[in-house]
Parts: structure tokens; C-alpha cells; sequence
């Protein structure tokens, strides 16, 4: 039964998790970024047992389903008040993404067309899923799409390290921090990971600024297969992709935020819920780590992480700059 | 009813929810805990 297949590996991550927030109490470190860790020493370290993978796989379901609950935390006043702003710097910020990526694959360093539309995908809107929604909708071949994962993944481990660090460097706020994050960071384990592990409203500000960027992926991919099926070699795009790729937790999280602002749940009933999520977040980046495989991190490309991070640096610091005048 | 009689319906359930995309998975077992938080005003420790 699948269920039975999948307990090993769920309970190996409520035992990391565990770990996780005991070794995080005792040492004063974030707990979040030290379950991202612990799943890298292990997977590194000793590797994955076969009947443990399938279970560890589920974390990007508790990463959903602890977006959907982040929802009941969220004031939605603030996000009316600052969100108009925040969608348009999203917006910017993907769009110039793309295009960099786009123009230096192409004319800069003549990377094969799809590859660099891949990377294009991953580095502006949500990382691998990106990759993955885009490669199906071009006709990618698949040694493209690993080589696009990789890089994107590379590019999660180099900044789920370094942003940390620049926020505390810089004295960033929050909110400036949180955006950032979830602006220019690739996936989204890593920008909920180093949001909270800066601060609570971090955390949900970088969720909330990578959930609307996520939105996007629908456009891009509808986007995409229209320019390829125009060259005659991809896949004929229809409306109905808009709503094929768009991250549906988005709708739980929503649905949460407005019962949340109606006044639905009472203030004890919101801790258990945001100890929920946090529990769920600890699952879910355990899992994460465990993804990181240093091994296939040194097989990247040179070139295409060139590409990406140049792409980084030119968004990062755009979009920094861009919103400390903002906030 | 015994084991053998609920069989079927777990094996309903099992196989509708391997059926679902996993965004609405997500969303089905945030929806299962803040029933589980309103309902029974679990306490979650942290």
C-alpha cells in the first residue's frame, strides 16, 4: 500500500525535524537553516536509503501545506497597503531576470536556445518547477532540463548561505529583507528557509513576494510555447496552461488569509496554527537538504552558471536597491 | 465491521487522493489541521 511505502521516509523527517529544532534550542542557531543542513550532512555524508526516498520526497508537500497555514498568519491590511508596490517590483524583477538570462545565453555565450530559455524560467520565476513547467512546454531535451535543474539548484545552496549573511551585513529590515528574498532567490524551500530564519515577518514577507512571483509561471510558460510553436517546434499552447501551472496552494493560502482577517479563528487557535507551519517548515527543509547533492552540484556547467550568475548579481542588486528607496 | 470491510473505502481513499496534483494535497492537509485546531482547539507546542 502506498501509504505504508511512504512512513519510513515521513518519519525520518519528523525525526529530523526533531533533531533539528533540539540541536537548534541548545546551540542558539535557526533551526530552519540547521534542518537544511542536517539533510545535506546526510544525504552527503551516509546517502539515502531506498526506502526512505520515496517518503522524504513528500517535503514539498509539507512545504505547501505549511504555505497554506502561513496564510491564517498574514495581516492583510499590510499586504493591501504594501502589496500593490511589491507585485510591481515582482513583476520587474522577473521580467529583467528573463531577459538577461535570455540576451547573455544567447547572444553573449551561444548557449543551445532552450537551455537558455530553461535557465531563463528557473532564475526568474520559481527554480525547478519553472524548469520543468517550461521544458514541457518547448520540447526541451532532457539533458537540457538537468542541466538547468543543477544550475538552478547550485544557485539555491550558494544562496541559501549567502543572504543570511548580506541581511545581517547590511542591517536589512524585515520587510526589505523578506521581498529581497523572495524576489531574487530561485526556489521556494530557500526564500521561506532564509526569510524566517531572519525574522517572522520576514518569513512571510518572502513567502507572500515568491508566492506572486510563482503566479507568474503560467505566463511565462504560455509565453514560451507560443514562441516555440511559432518556430515550428514545440508544443501548441492554450489558455487552459495559464491554470495548469499556477501553484494552487496559492488558493489555500488565500482562502486562509481571508478567513484569518474576518476574524475566523481565536488568538490561541493562530499560535497552534503558526506552531504548525513552523513544525511543517522543519519537515519540509529537512527534506530540502536532502536534496543538495554536492556531487551534482560540481557536474554544473560552467558556462550556464556563468550565465545565472551573472543574471543574479545584476537582479539581486537591482532589486535591493530598487527596494530601499521603496521601504 | 471488521478490518477487511473497511479495505475498500481506505483503498477508495488512498487512490483518489494518489490522484490529486500535490499543490492540493497541500492544501488538503492544511485544511485537515485548522480543522483539527477549530474543532478540537488542539494546542500545537513548539
Amino acid at each position: 500500500m502506498a501509504v505504508r511505502r511512504l512512513l519510513p521516509g515521513v518519519f525520518a523527517l519528523c525525526l529530523g525535524a526533531l533533531l533539528a529544532r533540539g540541536l537548534a534550542l541548545s546551540l542558539g542557531v535557526n533551526n530552519l537553516l540547521l534542518a537544511i543542513a542536517l539533510g545535506v550532512v546526510v544525504t552527503n555524508g551516509v546517502g539515502i536509503p531506498a526506502r526512505l526516498e520515496s517518503g522524504i520526497a513528500t517535503h514539498k508537500l509539507w512545504l505547501g501545506a505549511g504555505i497554506v497555514l502561513m496564510g491564517a498568519s498574514i495581516s492583510v491590511e499590510t499586504v493591501l497597503e504594501v502589496g500593490g508596490r511589491v507585485f510591481l517590483v515582482v513583476i520587474a524583477v522577473a521580467t529583467l531576470t528573463l531577459i538577461v538570462v535570455e540576451l547573455l545565453a544567447r547572444n553573449v555565450f551561444g548557449l543551445a536556445e532552450r537551455l537558455g530559455s530553461l535557465l531563463a524560467a528557473g532564475a526568474s520565476i520559481c527554480g525547478v518547477s519553472a524548469v520543468v513547467a517550461v521544458a514541457g512546454a518547448v520540447s526541451a531535451r532532457e539533458e537540457q532540463v538537468a542541466y538547468a535543474a543543477a544550475t538552478v539548484l547550485l544557485f539555491d545552496a550558494i544562496t541559501i548561505a549567502v543572504y543570511p549573511i548580506v541581511g545581517d551585513l547590511l542591517e536589512l529590515s524585515s520587510t526589505v529583507f523578506g521581498i529581497w528574498a523572495g524576489v531574487s532567490m530561485f526556489s521556494t524551500g530557500p526564500v521561506v528557509a532564509v526569510g524566517f530564519a531572519h525574522s517572522e515577518m520576514a518569513g512571510q514577507w518572502a513567502t507572500m513576494t515568491k508566492l506572486s512571483r510563482n503566479a507568474l509561471i503560467g505566463v511565462v510558460v504560455l509565453a514560451y510555447a507560443s514562441y516555440y510553436a511559432r518556430t515550428g517546434d514545440g508544443d501548441t499552447p492554450s489558455v487552459r496552461t495559464l491554470w495548469a501551472e499556477f501553484p494552487k496552494f496559492v488558493v489555500g493560502f488565500l482562502a486562509l488569509a481571508a478567513l484569518s482577517s474576518l476574524g475566523v479563528f481565536s488568538a490561541a487557535q493562530q499560535t497552534s496554527i503558526e506552531h504548525a507551519y513552523n513544525w511543517l517548515f522543519l519537515l519540509a527543509f529537512v527534506g530540502l537538504g536532502t536534496e543538495i547533492q554536492l556531487g551534482d552540484l560540481r557536474q554544473t556547467g560552467l558556462v550556464p552558471a556563468f550565465v545565472v550568475m551573472l543574471s543574479l548579481l545584476v537582479a539581486s542588486s537591482l532589486s535591493l536597491a530598487l527596494l530601499l528607496v521603496l521601504f | 465491521m471488521s478490518i477487511d470491510g473497511w479495505r475498500p473505502a481506505a483503498e477508495t481513499v488512498t487512490g483518489r487522493w494518489s490522484a490529486l496534483e500535490r499543490d492540493w494535497q497541500s492544501v488538503i492537509v492544511g485544511g485537515m489541521i485548522v480543522a483539527l485546531v477549530s474543532a478540537l482547539e488542539l494546542q500545537i507546542p513548539w
